[in-house]
């Protein structure tokens, strides 16, 4: 009887300790090992490095550092403020009343003092209030993003903004937004135990590291961009402009090797500059093109058989076509031209009499082609994809001033690619800011890898077009002989084009003058495009924009050690 | 064979009896060896003994170990921030602007066009122009547009906001 009694005690107690386990294991196991684990142990977050954005050289435009924000407890720093401020004002270049007030914040025991300070300034500075005897200044990891290179390329590259709470990084504009993910890498993990402020040696110990962003190598050369923003802001600056874009290409690969925005803004300090400088106007800004676009017309003519570069025309010096009359910016009684003598002078009747010679959809199928009124999506938010009016909705009128470059708009990469097609030997390719691939935030990828190429006009179109555009240039029959080269042979086409004003939406009266050439022309490395919007100085393509190409095209060729070809231009007559 | 013993030992003759009892085997006691038990012990004791200290001495020695990891991984740290912060001001020294200023300040320009000389058949391509010395400084392209805080007469209770612009743009 007592033995029952016991075992019926014991299986009592044995069933208590079963349902414990069952409650333990069964019902919430996770809860549990994490409490342990926690007891003791310390985790760490191992920040992943943000990839650096390159020009095509490998030289940063946009860098990381460890970085550390300085936190103060106000609690413990409102007695020692005034001493404090005046130490971390003076080490890290603050303001001293501005500290002084986060320092005597009340009823707050988390104030910042200064953030994204790079490690070994934070830490040092950090330490030595510790050691002259102030309390309550921490440091917290919060990585520094840097652009060494300031205004060069800003407006392509982007920059970061203050992080946000949660110490991730907030793109405001360029590369750096659009490539957020890619740049971004992951946030790894360290687990482990400690005592006494050191890892116990055999204690649990679970790493998962980091994985560090992707690098993202641009097509940007950063001197020449350098060099381009110079030129391009004296430029629009001399000329009294509003702004101003200047595109310089690799003709073969189509890698864009500078794209320079004026105004632009220092990426290392953009707060004090407004928001409207930060987007890329060169991809953003959409305008009419002007005499530049006659080049494509006359190389769709010409590919489609129409006309060659030695058709004679006699210009009147009005074209009374159905709404308006045409004319030409210049004065002059009925004269003799040829193609490239309308081209030379960049006359307007001549070119909307040789385009009358094309089928009906003909001239928007080839304007289509050379990537008119499509986005060229490099990889840069905020594109315009420019307007080309439709096939149908093209009545003879728009189709008048389509032919001279009015009644349709563009952006600067756009018509740079196209006239890239001429001095490419007729064959477009797409213009691209990234070397190799990468992939946007969207998924798409983007890149030189990526990009294609495709024949728009034959090759002797393209050659012919560019005896033409080779006349520009000449002293005795061009408009822009300032946009030569010396020693080597330049063609080229200026743009001075009626501006659509904002206010009233029709043309006000301002101008946006441009010039878009290549050289070598017989053997073209680059192809540069420059715009300067609303000059106040009375100049046009040929005398403002025209001296910029000079200057950018000089420079790039002496760049790249390109030799002269050695051949003689051109001598197209330009009458008859 | 013990059981059997006493039923032979019955049958047996008496004289042939105490030839049997002389001849008779019997257990002799095992001669018991006593090995002596103090270094056995001693033995045991001492491994036991060079095992905890062992034990004590590899793991304060771990324990030593971990501290110098810790207080290395700090060093490398600071090291490494300070090699970053080395490479940021390098970075910042090689800017584009900044060579140009300091190239113009020693006289240097932008050279003009060049030429190409061909050494195996002496030919010469492109127009050499000679440099003209002159202004070769660019202005700067970027000039902050809002105004910064040692421009602004400080008002009471305007203070706060222009000094926020400061702090919050970095502490670099």
């Amino acid at each position: 009887m007592r033995l029952r009694i016991g075992f019926i005690a014991i299986a009592i107690v044995v069933s208590v300790f079963a349902g414990r386990l069952v409650q333990l294991q069964g019902i919430d196991p996770k809860q549990y090992a994490q409490m342990a684990a926690a007891e003791g142990s310390q985790s760490v977050v191992l920040p992943a490095e943000r990839g650096e954005i390159l020009d095509r050289t490998g030289e940063p435009l946009a860098a990381s550092a460890d970085g550390l924000m300085i936190v103060a407890d106000p609690s413990l720093t409102t007695d020692d403020a005034p001493d404090l401020a005046d130490l971390l004002s003076k080490r890290l270049d603050l303001d001293y009343f501005a500290v002084l007030e986060r320092l005597r914040a009340r009823d707050s025991q988390f104030q910042y003092i200064a953030r994204q300070v790079p490690a070994a300034e934070a830490s040092k500075v950090v330490a030595e209030a510790r050691e002259a005897g102030f309390v309550g200044l921490t440091t917290q990891d919060d990585p520094v993003r840097f652009y060494p290179s300031r205004d060069v390329a800003a407006n392509v590259v982007g920059f970061l903004g203050t992080p946000r709470n949660d110490g991730s990084a907030r793109p405001l504009a360029g590369l750096e937004d659009s490539f957020d993910d890619y740049l971004a890498g992951t946030d790894g993990e360290a687990r482990y135990q400690v005592g006494a402020g050191a890892r116990i040696p055999l204690g649990d110990n679970t790493v998962v590291e980091a994985r560090d962003g992707n690098d993202l190598t641009t097509t940007i050369d950063r001197d020449l961009q350098w060099y381009a923003q110079r030129v391009l802001s004296q430029t629009v600056r001399g000329a009294r402009g509003d702004s101003g874009y200047a595109v310089v290409m690799d003709t073969q690969t189509g890698e864009v090797l500078t794209q320079a925005d004026y105004p632009t803004y220092d990426a290392s300090d953009p707060t004090d500059y407004p928001e409207s400088t930060y987007t890329s106007r060169a991809l953003s800004d959409v305008y009419e093109p002007g005499s530049v676009e006659k080049v494509l017309t006359v190389a769709g003519l010409i590919d489609a058989g129409k006309v060659t570069n030695k058709t004679r025309f006699e210009v009147p010096p009005v074209l009374n076509r159905q709404d308006r009359p045409i004319h030409d910016y210049f004065q002059h009684g009925t004269i003799r031209l040829t193609l490239a003598g309308i081209i030379a002078k960049s006359s307007n009747i001549g070119t909307v009499m040789a385009a009358d010679e094309f089928e009906p959809g003909q001239m928007h199928d080839y304007l289509t082609a050379f990537g008119l009124g499509r986005k060229t999506d490099v990889g840069l938010a905020g594109e315009t994809k420019g307007i080309l009016p439709s096939a149908d909705l093209m009545t003879s009128q728009t189709a008048d001033r389509i032919a001279f470059g009015q009644s349709l708009s563009v952006n600067a990469l756009q018509m740079a690619a196209a006239v890239n097609t001429i001095a490419n030997g007729g064959v477009r390719i797409d213009p691209s800011l990234i070397r190799g691939t990468a992939t946007l935030d969207d998924g798409t990828e983007v890149g030189s890898g990526v990009a294609t190429e495709r024949r728009v006009v034959s090759e002797d179109a393209a050659r012919q077009t560019m005896e033409m555009m080779e006349r520009v240039i000449d002293p005795e029959v061009g408009v822009a002989p300032g946009a030569a080269v010396p020693g080597y042979r330049v063609a080229g086409k200026t743009g001075t084009a009626q501006r659509v004003g904002a206010e009233c939406g029709c043309y006000d009266g301002t101008f946006t003058v441009s010039f878009a050439g290549f050289a070598p022309a017989d053997d073209p490395r680059f192809t540069i495009y420059v715009v300067v919007q609303n000059p106040r100085n009375g100049g046009g393509g040929g005398s403002v924009a025209g001296p910029a190409f000079s200057k950018l095209m000089g420079y790039a060729l002496r760049r790249y050690g390109v030799e002269p070809t050695g051949t003689n231009p051109s001598r197209l007559p330009a009458e008859w | 064979m013990s059981s059997t013993s006493p039923q032979r030992r019955t049958s047996l003759p008496r004289n042939a009896r105490a030839a049997v009892d002389r001849a008779r085997l019997s257990v002799v006691p095992r001669l018991r060896t006593r090995a002596p038990r103090v270094p056995f012990v001693t033995l045991v004791s001492l491994i036991l003994l060079a095992g905890v200290v062992g034990l004590l001495l590899f793991n304060t020695s771990m324990q030593q170990a971990s501290f110098t990891a810790s207080q290395l991984e700090d060093q490398a740290t600071s090291l490494s921030a300070r090699q970053e912060a080395l490479a940021m001001e390098l970075d910042q020294l090689r800017d584009p602007q900044r060579l140009a200023a300091q190239a113009c300040a020693l006289g240097m320009v932008v050279g003009p066009t060049a030429a190409f000389l061909d050494i195996e058949t002496g030919a010469l391509t492109g127009t050499p122009t000679p440099a003209v010395a002159g202004p070769c400084g660019f202005e700067p392209v970027v000039r902050p547009v809002r105004p910064v805080a040692e421009d602004v007469p400080v008002l009471p209770g305007q203070r706060s906001g222009a000094a926020r612009g400061r702090t919050q743009g970095s502490g670099r």
